[in-house]
């Protein structure tokens, strides 16, 4: 039995731009020229099928929507201009909002104002927290050590991880249950598939090897930028804190000092290339952004130019300067991640490596 | 030099619905100036091979129209020629001005003897057969051109003087100059057709680069009873083809080359040219890709039907883009939809891609005192388009054919009788003038 839900359409739309979607005559061309079509998916008509049909279910089953990467080929081609790479986008902001079990994701979706109230409200918090708990305060010369004492930095370290952590894989949990469990009817699946099949996640945590099936290459390596710029501030901030977090100078050839040159040039380089590609609309992907895409690139923007002003105010020795960015930085990175990472735009780091994983399990016990 | 003529009605365009409307104006007793761009009158009608859904022989039935417009004492055929600008005069009529273009040759002296065209040493593309064959610089458009006179193309044409060292009756004049004269009309009929999309723009189906991809106009003369070849093969090395696919929609509903309209004959001519192509090679395999079959006029889902009889095979799924092998055989990437929405490539021997219509918006320049309506296709502006489908936004003008959208050939023959009709009460008004020897009064 298939439910069939007429109203899903205008449900979509509050997700994106898919008011195109009823002009699809089903002609079948995105299809024949999606680079991902043909090895088990026929991205993107079924999905477009699904969602014309309003086929809730399916789409909740389905991991395809996380394996397209919007290269815009289907977009150019259709000859109905439904903009089929669109509709998918769409589809993945509102998996996203499923995936998600307390129901949040989908208020800051929906509306603009709840997510800019979140989002203040947390830089708030934030801001208060500090302000109760950052340590001496020292004018002479930049103590950024003492301003915020390890001790403390690491509990916040730990409070935002664990939040992170629990939201992240229980929803992670609730994809496995939609995508795999609901599609295998009962049947199981042998243990050494599990283990198995997890090499997936890894190469294209680290590689996303498959965004390079697209005919443009060059999206491919500055996404991949990206990831390994925030992937690095993150392993830099979390398991390097004591040995990045300091008032030592460290020579230029230092491997952490390189690091975190590396990644906040790659994130404001990154952030800058997409925020004018969306101001331009020059490829298919960016031509029509959501509320949600221009908040995940100012937070991350405002992050890297924060951290890099930190750097320099300390570089300059101002104190005071230095420790009021990088308060002003703190207010910023916890809202991206607390907002971002388990409700918006920034889930797609782990829903799409694991959808892979999910759609070769559930393709193996079959 | 300019002299100055007198018509009741001055149509523009020679092909089918120019010719229909210009024989019935003069059935009606109404002077006709038929003014038309090629060496010949006819169109593109008599260049295909049948009609659907009767599968009548186009020519055999566009040949004796051309005939009767050119010996009906009424009609003035003035073909190699072109408008050049539609002026309104003070008292409410127009005045055409018509550049006629010289063919180097004298259309008094011409007999249509063909020497000329068989000493000419030049060889360039044969228009009328869309480039399947070639034509000499000196030459006559085809064995059944109205009027049968040879022209020199002087683009190509090296003046050699071959033909004027052959020719019987003296006629080669290179001397020839373009002559403009300047026709007062009472009313226009625009029968100004068509142009066919021009199909290298869909840059992935390669037309023009991939010899066996072709257009189904190049696909009409293989199947004609004047096939270039005598027989139907391919292009690229004459092999007879034995696996034909066809793509229909190229250029029309399709928004990406801005088209979105429907060409309203694409379905229907390729149906029947899979049907003609099965009786010309018994043993060919014909593939029809298709998005719907509008099979919308009387008998024409019967022949929808009689093709897929046949053994003709309907896919659904746009063709997405085409790909040549080493030995030119195309292997073309589509969408099986019917059959699990699955990626598919599949290798035919040639492909014809059947191309829509596109309007001639060019036409709108010609008026200089007023400004001719468009729809926002390009097509003309039928402003009455419920009540009267032939009137245009400008008073005495009219319209006839596929000027204001696509028409398959009945639908142009209807709507020239209909803008004859029109154009018939018009002058009546204008020029105090009564219809035929019957005279008209109303009380």
């Amino acid at each position: 039995m298939v439910k069939v839900d007429p109203e899903f359409k205008e449900e979509l739309k509050k997700y994106g731009r898919s008011d195109f979607l009823s002009a699809c005559f089903n002609c079948g061309v995105c299809t024949a020229v999606c680079p991902y079509a043909g090895e088990s998916s026929n991205l993107p008509m079924k999905i477009i099928r699904y969602a014309q049909l309003g086929l809730k279910d399916k789409i909740l089953q389905s991991t395809e929507p996380w394996l397209c990467y919007y290269c815009g080929e289907c977009s150019a081609s259709c000859p109905r201009g439904v903009e089929p790479g669109e509709v998918v986008m769409t589809i993945r902001r509102y998996l996203t909002s499923k995936y998600d079990w307390t129901g949040f994701s989908r208020r800051i979706y929906t509306s603009k104002i709840a997510e800019i109230i979140s989002a203040s409200l947390l830089a708030f918090v934030t801001a208060i927290v500090i302000w109760l708990l950052h340590g001496p305060i020292v004018t002479g010369r930049v103590q950024l050590e003492t301003f915020a004492p390890a001790h403390i930095v690491d509990m916040g370290d730990m409070v935002i991880g664990i939040f992170l952590a629990v939201l992240l894989l229980s929803n992670l949990y609730r994809m496995y249950r939609f995508t795999v469990i609901s599609r295998l009817g009962g049947k199981g699946i042998p243990l050494q598939r599990y283990i198995i099949e997890l090499k997936h996640v890894i190469v294209q945590f680290l590689t996303q090897i498959r965004y390079s099936q697209c005919k443009i290459k060059r999206n491919w390596i500055n996404h991949l930028v990206l990831m390994w710029g925030y992937t690095t501030v993150f392993i830099l901030t979390v398991v390097f804190l004591r040995l990045y977090l300091t008032n030592e100078w460290y020579p230029i050839t230092n491997p952490i000092r390189i690091a975190g040159y590396f990644s906040f040039i790659a994130l404001a380089y990154g952030t800058v290339y997409a925020m004018i590609g969306r101001i331009k609309k020059d490829e298919p992907f960016r031509r029509y952004s959501h509320p949600t895409d221009w908040m995940f690139l100012w937070l991350l923007f405002l992050t890297a130019i924060t951290g890099i002003m930190v750097h320099a105010f300390k570089y300059l020795n101002m104190p005071l300067a230095t420790y009021v960015t990088f308060s002003i930085h703190l207010c910023i990175v916890v809202p991206l991640l607390a907002l971002e990472v388990p409700f918006a735009k920034w889930a797609h780091l782990a829903y799409r490596p694991f959808a892979i994983y999910f759609d070769k399990l559930a393709s193996s016990s079959i | 030099m300019t002299e100055t003529l007198n018509y009741d009605v001055v149509v523009i365009g020679g092909g089918i619905a120019g010719m229909q409307a210009s024989l019935d104006l003069a059935d009606m007793g109404f002077t006709v100036l038929l003014v038309e761009k090629e060496p010949s009158i006819g169109g593109k009608m008599f260049l295909l091979s049948k009609t659907f859904p009767t599968l009548d022989c186009a020519s055999c039935i566009s040949t004796p129209k051309m005939a009767a417009v050119s010996h009906n004492p009424l009609i003035t055929v003035w073909t190699y020629s072109e408008v050049d600008g539609i002026f309104r005069e003070e008292d409410g009529e127009f005045r055409v001005k018509i550049i006629k273009k010289p063919r180097f040759v004298d259309e008094a002296k011409c007999t249509g003897c063909e020497q000329c065209e068989d000493a000419c040493p030049i060889i360039v593309s044969s228009e009328n057969n869309f480039n399947l064959i070639g034509r000499k610089a000196a030459y006559i458009p085809f064995e059944t051109a109205v009027p049968k006179i040879a022209l020199i193309d002087m683009d190509h044409c090296i003046l050699c003087g071959a033909c004027e060292r052959v020719c019987p009756a003296d006629a080669i004049d290179f001397l020839q100059k373009p002559k403009t004269v300047d026709v007062r009309a009472g009313a226009i009929i625009l029968a100004t057709g068509f142009r066919l999309f021009p199909a290298e723009r869909k840059k992935e189906y390669h037309f023009g680069e991939y010899k066996n991809v072709i257009t189904a106009m190049q696909a009409e003369r293989l199947l004609s009873p004047t096939n270039p070849y005598n027989h139907v093969l391919r292009p690229l090395d004459g092999k007879e083809p034995m696996n034909v696919a066809y793509i229909l929609c190229v250029g029309s509903r399709d928004r990406t080359i801005g088209n979105p309209l429907c060409s309203r004959i694409c379905c229907m001519y390729s149906i029947k040219q899979a049907e003609l192509l099965m009786g010309a090679l018994p043993l060919v395999d014909v593939t029809i890709y298709y998005m719907d079959i509008r099979a919308f006029g009387k008998g024409f889902e019967e022949f929808y039907q009689q093709a897929k009889e046949m053994g003709v095979r309907f896919v659904r799924g746009r063709v997405a883009s085409i790909d040549q092998l080493d030995n030119g055989d195309l292997v073309v990437n589509y969408t099986d939809v019917e059959n699990g929405g699955v990626f598919k490539k599949e290798t035919h021997d040639l492909v014809v891609l059947s191309v829509g219509i596109w309007p001639n918006p060019d036409v709108a320049k010609l008026f200089k005192d007023e400004r001719l309506e468009l729809d926002e296709h390009g097509w003309i502006k039928q402003t009455e388009e419920n009540i009267r489908p032939n009137a245009t936004n400008i008073p005495g003008v009219f319209t006839a054919g596929c000027a204001t959208g696509p028409k398959d050939i009945p639908d142009s023959i209807v709507d020239a009788t209909s803008a004859a009709a029109e154009c018939a009460d018009y002058l009546r008004r204008i020029r105090n003038k009564a219809v035929g020897v019957i005279p008209v009064e109303v009380r």
